[in-house]
């Protein structure tokens, strides 16, 4: 039975991917697409609106120029929202603090979807479904983009990366709102629900009466779980039974949270070969394998587990939650085994296997010119990545990327015990499985995944104000210098000549693999051994 | 954008769902003699020992768990066929039922098999109208 589950997981997303793989690279080149003239018109409708040039080209600096200023104004209206909630329709509650609206907003326009906040208890109907929902879509759309521009950079010299504002647009509206709004019908079928109301109130078997927490739940959980965002409209998130109501949804939001993430490296292999799409697929593969391995090697729970999905489909759904940095979770963290989170570290660390919508790429990129760097050393050969060579620059950036990561993670996770900002809400003993969560929440922060240990208890100025700084950075920094690099390569002159290492075939991928595995565990490794390890 | 993605598209999935899938659409719910008596979805408490009762809230990820597994189920059939003279071979049956009906929910492979409080609960109410009277306000019965 568990096996079939697996199968099911795997194939269909595969599958699927195989489909949407193809269709990505329609967009990324611009060929026509299904219903191209009417799609063409709607969209046409909209860069009117907007006042969009649709053939004009951006350099990198003005493609990230574009994404800063579309997300900050996305964010100041979602954090508006959140302030001023009490006084806006459909079922208000008091607006939340500062601060929490900052980390809420930042949060949500990164990807991220930390949530130090109950949104069943904290959030109005209006706050959830206009500020939220809209902020879902703002964000992966954000994030494909950025890896459609970059991938532009390695197709030929001065094909240019494309305008942010076309991108964005097309994303949305030939993207994700049609897999969104068919995936919420098929949720609703399963049970999640979707009306207006806040609560409804029962009279129960024995006399008492009873208040459920309802709401639009349908249309934001599909597009929670395509866009790799994460952020469920109930406290509990996916184990709350309005959000993944059976085995079948549990099975089906899986498949969500992987379609686009590996769609990406198929979209890939038309653009630029096969055999490099397919080790890219590959390794990403590999890597996720690793991560469902340690969770389906302990057993979990039951405790903090759902009855419904049981210790297999709690694993299933966790590691595929972290490994897409969708951070969703459809049990509680405390109920998973050490060896379960030791694969969810994994996943946040590495954040492209095969890591959230668009940015899982990119982050996979560059660990492909990290492996060329370091193997063009092994054997004394110039590293050239697509017939251009990569120079200095192009390492340092992507050495700088890779590097990013850990500072985001370890220095504020020091500085929380510092302040005593971690004792503070975890108590004054500092132990294994304490630190793992202090390390947890900071990883999941730098790696925009959003699953988190500490919930609302984290909702204190310190971590409201760092956690969200370091999604911000997290976000932003890697986005620029990969833009950067994709900017240096759309100039750069391509020699037709075989490439000296290839970037495909079972030997790359058994190098990637290695790399990406040998970086993470050497930059990680004491920590590591410090928290979940000794748990 | 906002407009689009924000208010047109859930309002869009909210009206064709009340049309469509008015159940699910308002939260599953269980209705006994015309009265809405919870969500087959939420776990709702029980302390009358005619009851099978649902996890401690603690004990599960959201809270509301409104399942147990199928030996937390045959485990409380001692205590309720005392408390209501209900022979145990038929809460058995009972219990066989609905773990049948959530399999068939599942399409059988997709989840482990599991006992859902509430239905169940509707089930006997409906089966011994008269042993729940006390408890329950309404007459029961199909």
């Amino acid at each position: 039975m568990e096996i079939i589950i697996l199968l099911v997981v795997l194939g269909g997303a595969l599958g699927l991917s195989v489909i949407f793989g193809r269709y990505l690279a329609r967009m990324i080149v611009y060929e026509k697409r299904p219903l191209e003239n009417t799609l063409g018109r709607v969209e046409n409708g909209f860069y009117r609106i907007i006042g969009v040039d649709k053939y004009e080209q951006m350099t990198w600096k003005q493609y990230f120029l574009a994404i800063v200023i579309t997300n900050v104004i996305a964010a100041g209206f979602l954090m508006a929202v959140l302030l001023y909630q009490n006084d806006l329709p459909l079922s208000p509650k008091p607006g939340l603090s500062f601060d929490l609206a900052f980390n809420t907003a930042a949060s949500f326009v990164t990807n991220t979807n930390l949530q130090h906040y109950a949104g069943d208890q904290q959030l109005s109907i209006f706050s959830q479904m206009v500020g939220l929902i809209f902020l879902m879509f703002v964000a992966p759309a954000t994030g494909i983009a950025s890896a459609f521009a970059f991938i532009r950079g390695f197709i030929r010299k001065e094909f240019g990366l494309g305008n942010f504002y076309v991108d964005f647009t097309r994303i949305i509206l030939t993207l994700l709102l049609p897999i969104a709004f068919f995936s919420a019908f098929f949720l609703l079928f399963l049970g999640a629900p979707q009306t207006l109301d806040s609560t409804i109130t029962v009279g129960t078997l024995q006399g008492t009466s009873q208040t459920i927490t309802i709401g639009p739940v349908a249309s934001l959980e599909s597009i929670k779980e395509l866009g790799s965002n994460g952020g469920g409209f109930f406290g509990a998130n996916s184990a709350h039974p309005f959000e993944n109501p059976s085995g079948i949804s549990n099975v089906f939001e899986c498949i969500l949270m992987l379609v686009i993430p590996l769609s990406f490296p198929i979209a890939y292999g038309h653009l630029l070969g096969k055999g490099r799409g397919l080790s890219i697929l590959a390794a990403m593969l590999i890597g996720f394998g690793v991560m469902l391995a340690l969770g389906f090697s302990e057993q979990n729970g039951p405790s903090g587990l759902e009855t419904r999905f049981g210790s297999f489909g709690s694993a299933l759904f966790q590691e595929s939650s972290i490994a897409t940095n969708t951070g969703s979770a459809n049990a509680a963290l405390a109920g998973m085994s050490p060896n379960a989170v030791i694969g969810l570290f994994l996943g946040m660390f590495v954040q492209a296997i095969p890591g959230a919508d668009g940015a899982g790429m990119m982050m996979m990129i560059i660990f492909v010119i990290l492996t060329l760097f370091l193997v063009g050393l092994m054997v004394g050969k110039t590293p050239e990545f697509m017939s251009m060579k990569i120079n200095p620059r192009d390492v340092k950036i992507a050495a700088f990327v890779f590097l990013i990561h850990p500072a985001l993670i370890l220095i504020p996770s020091v500085m929380a015990y510092t302040t005593e900002s971690a004792q503070s809400i975890l108590g004054e003993q500092t132990t294994p499985a304490t630190f793992t969560q202090v390390l947890y929440e900071y990883s999941s922060a730098a790696a925009n995944n959003g699953s988190d240990y500490l919930g609302t208890s984290a909702n204190t100025p310190f971590w409201n104000w760092s956690t969200a700084w370091i999604m911000i950075l997290g976000r932003y920094a890697p986005f620029g210098l990969m833009l950067a690099i994709a900017g240096s390569f759309t100039l750069r002159d391509r020699k037709e000549v075989v490439e000296p290492i290839k970037t495909s075939g079972f030997l790359f991928v058994g190098v990637l693999s290695v790399m990406v595995f040998v970086l993470t565990v050497l930059t990680f490794f004491p920590f590591l051994a410090m928290g979940p390890f000794s748990m | 954008m906002i407009i689009t993605t924000g208010v047109a598209y859930p309002l869009l999935v909210t009206a064709i769902g009340q049309t469509v899938l008015p159940s699910q659409s308002n939260g599953s719910q269980v209705i006994l003699d015309g009265k809405i008596v919870g969500s087959e979805l939420i776990a709702q408490s029980f302390d009358s020992p005619k009851f099978f009762y649902p996890r401690n809230s603690t004990d599960s990820g959201s809270g509301v768990d409104p399942d147990i597994t199928p030996d937390n189920a045959l485990s409380q059939i001692p205590r309720i066929s005392n408390a209501t003279g209900i022979p145990m071979n038929a809460l058995k049956t009972l219990v066989n039922l609905d773990i049948a009906r959530n399999k068939e929910t599942n399409a059988l492979v997709f989840a482990p098999d599991y006992v859902r409080v509430l239905n169940l609960n509707v089930e006997l109410v409906k089966q011994y109208p008269e042993v729940y009277a006390p408890e329950v306000g309404v007459k029961g019965g199909n």
